[in-house]
């Protein structure tokens, strides 16, 4: 009895310790890649199309990686919850479908639009509308997930066969292709495109020389998006707190953590947006990174200790204590490596630009 | 009929078979011409000689265009395993997504981190770093077709795990890990990518020698490349060999498939030893219809002896039994191409001998050049046929012998799946013609022989930012 103890507690902690880890890979990949992709639907502002050229040469080195973070934070919860990944991602199925048609598109736009003669336009419009696409319904699919989803066990495709050793085991999801689909996770949708749009417009200061005229649309723009974020947020903050179970902890006994939290929030809401106005761009994109890790951070304990709300625990969907350990002691090391070799590959690409790098090609 | 050949089963798999299919024809390049370009650096690197730098800038053009592909179409592999056959993620998890975790944490971001610098580095980080750079990409690659290789390699011999509460739960990592499809299947992969893209450089090498543009600058990379080759090829027909002799012993039903080897013993009692060159098979009727049988050679392919016993199809239930056609035919030509390939690596290595190989001579033997561009294609199918051998021959389990392919199946239907096929065609093709529409112009256009070697004079170029001096110390630019 004590040894199962034991290990039920190893199991807990190890899979608490990678659902931290996903947090961060999470957090990571929206301040990254939300830029880019932000920077991709304000690029469909543009008129001239060397200039959504420039957009694209200014994340030429890093936009890989930056959308591979994204594959990492797949890669955690298929290794250390797969029960969360194999149910999940079938929820999903559609709204993932078109993000990931999005991000082919961008992905191969970067390549072909350098190259490209005739079909530039095209490429220009791939790049930007797949980089809409793909932000769209990667909110959508994260106000899905905070809403949560049904499950079963028996066969997923409802076949019978006597001995089936995989029924009555694992639940699987069981709704229905557009289970996904509501009002707030339409609304998620929207709000992350309100939220790319600021990152990547704030990051896009941040990259162009001041004189440029890139650089003066993209910082009235910015101005714009930072207070319908601000709108987006305290709508997103409401709607949440109306229908989200867990959500009731924010007025529970430790309303006072929640109302810090809310504090330091605002705080950096308005230090980013007086960066901004005084064209300290480098400070602003920081300080906006300073929100996504807090408000990330914030979703995260009000989901403690679901990682999927209302469907799975972090126990429940985690690996066996010895897998969890196996991957703990394997991988925890190259956490660090990662983002040291990722910090020195955007240090080297951090030069600012101007609307003339559309018109070189490699 | 199986369950796997109903409506929705079948159309998972053709789904999943789609994607990967595409995305296979990417990941070869990747793998292997990162090599190539690194030896090219390194050689440029050492001689100083111009000519490597700017066959690396050349088809490090073409590397970046299949890059851009393979991430196109690779992120959604990522995905696809619990959004197609979310049972079987959930079931496998314990080992095959910790394998996919470690994939993603050591290969796939250590490869992004380094491709931008790889890519797009020239002028803005010391040569050594680039080199570093290149070296780490092609390093990274090979890794992230190890552990993909190590969990496929599991589906076909799944060892080390025991099933338990509906989760395949590891008792022995090193057995799991090593699992012995994985031992033989991870070289002949590997030596795939390579042979691959020798192969590119060669029909790209030859295809500006029959057009007679940079003549001189391409019999030089021909040169290194057919006395790899001459290497390679045959050394992946052994390596081959040595798999189908592991398929033989642990995945009998698929070694029956693609040799269309129905009967175990020949009526008479004795072992059947026959090996058939082509056969109409009949999976049903359990019999070849017509087949062109050549005795001894079957036994002695799969058990290097005269008689040996080869296990066949009789010996398992029709339920348990692959489809004949796709596996015994996708076989077949992939083995025929390997052995062309080898010949011609034997045809170039002896006109090399010859002394033809220099930039006139080379001209004179344009049937050899005009097989060699279209050898350039062969390896792709080859890729192509021998994935599907693997993959087909294995069902109509999806971990052999444990789990099968309904099994694993997501709980969708039949719309959301032909919604996902034909989503993915428009978006795959719309990735495979523009890839090789660029291919081409980047090939049409040449090599950059006249704008400066980087590192010999400051540029402006490569992003807009001022091209450092090599092994400069980098400054932050002040904002204001």
């Amino acid at each position: 009895m004590n040894d199962i103890s034991t290990i039920m507690r190893i199991h807990s902690s190890l899979g608490t310790f990678w659902w931290i880890l996903l947090g961060l890979f999470f957090v990571i990949y929206i301040i990254l890649d939300g830029a880019d992709l932000g920077a991709g639907v304000f690029s469909l502002f543009l008129k001239n199309e060397n200039d959504r050229a420039a957009v694209m040469a200014s994340m030429a080195g890093t936009w890989d990686a930056n959308e591979t973070w994204l594959v990492v934070a797949g890669g955690v919860i298929f290794g250390a919850f797969p029960l969360v990944y194999g149910s999940t991602f079938n929820y999903l199925m559609v709204p993932l479908m078109f993000a990931l048609w999005g991000i082919i598109s961008r992905a191969v736009a970067f390549e072909f639009h350098v190259h490209a003669k005739g079909s530039r336009a095209f490429w220009g419009k791939m790049f930007g509308l797949g980089s809409l696409i793909a932000a769209l319904f990667a909110g959508i699919a994260l106000g899905a997930t905070l809403q949560g989803f049904p499950m079963a066990t028996g066969n997923a495709q409802g076949i019978q066969v006597a001995n089936d050793p995989f029924v009555n085991t694992v639940p699987h999801f069981s709704g229905t292709a557009l289970s996904f689909l509501s009002p707030f996770s339409i609304w998620t949708g929207i709000a992350a495109l309100i939220a790319g749009g600021l990152a990547g417009t704030l990051y896009l200061c941040a990259r162009f020389k001041q004189e440029d005229h890139i650089y003066k649309m993209a910082h009235s723009w910015a101005t714009i998006f930072s207070f319908l974020a601000l709108g987006a947020v305290v709508i997103t903050l409401v709607w949440s707190y109306a229908i989200l179970p867990s959500a009731a902890k924010w007025t529970g006994d430790g309303w006072f953590g929640w109302l810090i939290l809310l504090v330091a929030i605002l705080i950096s809401a308005f230090k980013m947006m007086s960066a901004h106005a005084a064209h300290r761009d480098f400070p602003a994109l920081l300080w906006c990174g300073a929100i996504v890790v807090l408000m990330w951070g914030g979703m995260w304990a009000t989901n403690f200790p679901y990682i999927v709300p209302n469907t799975w625990t972090i126990a429940a969907g985690a690996n066996p204590a010895n897998d969890l350990a196996i991957l703990t002691l394997f991988m925890t090391g190259f956490v660090p490596v990662m983002i040291m070799y990722n910090a020195y590959q955007i240090w080297v690409f951090r030069h600012r630009l101007t609307h003339l790098a559309g018109y070189e090609s490699h | 009929m199986l369950i796997e050949n109903t409506l929705p089963i079948l159309l998972s798999r053709l789904d999943f078979a789609f994607i990967t299919s595409m995305h296979i024809l990417w990941t070869p390049v990747t793998i292997g011409m990162s090599w190539l370009l690194f030896f090219l650096e390194v050689a440029w690197l050492r001689s100083g000689n111009e000519k490597w730098y700017r066959l690396q800038r050349f088809f490090e053009k073409l590397f970046i265009v299949n890059f851009g592909a393979g991430v196109a179409t690779g992120v959604t592999m990522e995905m696809a395993f619990g959004i197609l056959y979310g049972p079987f993620s959930q079931a496998v998890g314990p080992f095959f997504g910790n394998i996919l975790g470690f994939e993603t944490i050591t290969a796939f971001m250590y490869e992004a981190g380094f491709i931008g610098l790889m890519i797009f580095g020239w002028g803005k980080i010391g040569k050594g770093m680039h080199v570093f750079s290149t070296f780490n990409v092609a390093l990274s690659s090979s890794l992230s077709a190890m552990w993909i290789l190590v969990a496929n390699g599991w589906m076909q011999s799944p060892t080390g795990v025991v099933l338990k509460d509906g989760l395949f739960q590891v008792t022995n990592w090193w057995e799991a890990i090593f699992n012995p499809n994985f031992n033989i299947g991870f070289p002949h992969m590997w030596i795939a990518t390579l042979e691959l893209s020798l192969f590119f450089f060669a029909a790209v090498s030859a295809w500006f020698i029959l057009k007679n543009r940079h003549v001189d600058l391409f019999t030089t990379l021909l040169k290194p490349t057919l006395l790899a080759l001459i290497v390679i090829t045959p050394l992946q027909i052994f390596i081959g060999d040595e798999l189908g002799r592991e398929v033989a012993t642990d995945q009998p039903t698929s070694l029956a498939a693609m040799e269309g080897h129905f009967h175990t013993y020949l009526p008479n009692g004795k072992p059947n030893t026959n090996w058939n060159l082509i056969a109409i098979p009949d999976v049903t009727a359990g019999k070849n219809l017509f087949s062109i049988q050549i005795p001894h050679v079957l036994s002695l392919l799969e058990t290097h002896t005269w008689n040996g016993v080869v296990t066949g199809m009789d010996q398992y239930p029709v339920k348990d039994r692959p489809n004949v056609w796709v596996p015994f035919y996708a076989f077949r030509i992939m083995v025929a191409i390997g052995f062309f390939l080898f010949f011609m690596a034997l045809w170039g290595n002896w006109l090399r001998i010859r002394g033809q190989f220099s930039a006139e001579k080379i001209r004179q033997h344009p049937n050899f050049l005009r097989l060699m561009v279209f050898s350039g294609f062969l390896p792709y199918l080859a890729v192509w046929t021998g994935w599907w051998t693997r993959e087909i021959g294995r069902q109509p389990w999806v971990v052999y012998g444990l789990m099968r392919t309904w099994q694993g199946v997501s709980h969708m239907s039949v719309p959301e799946e032909s919604l996902w096929f034909a989503g993915y065609i428009a978006f795959e093709v719309m990735v495979w013609g523009g890839a090789w529409y660029f291919f081409t112009r980047i090939i049409k256009k040449g090599p950059d022989l006249t704008s400066p070697v980087i590192g010999s004079e400051p540029s402006e170029s490569a992003g807009g930012g001022i091209a450092q001096a090599s092994f400069a110390k980098p400054t932050l630019e002040r904002s204001r």
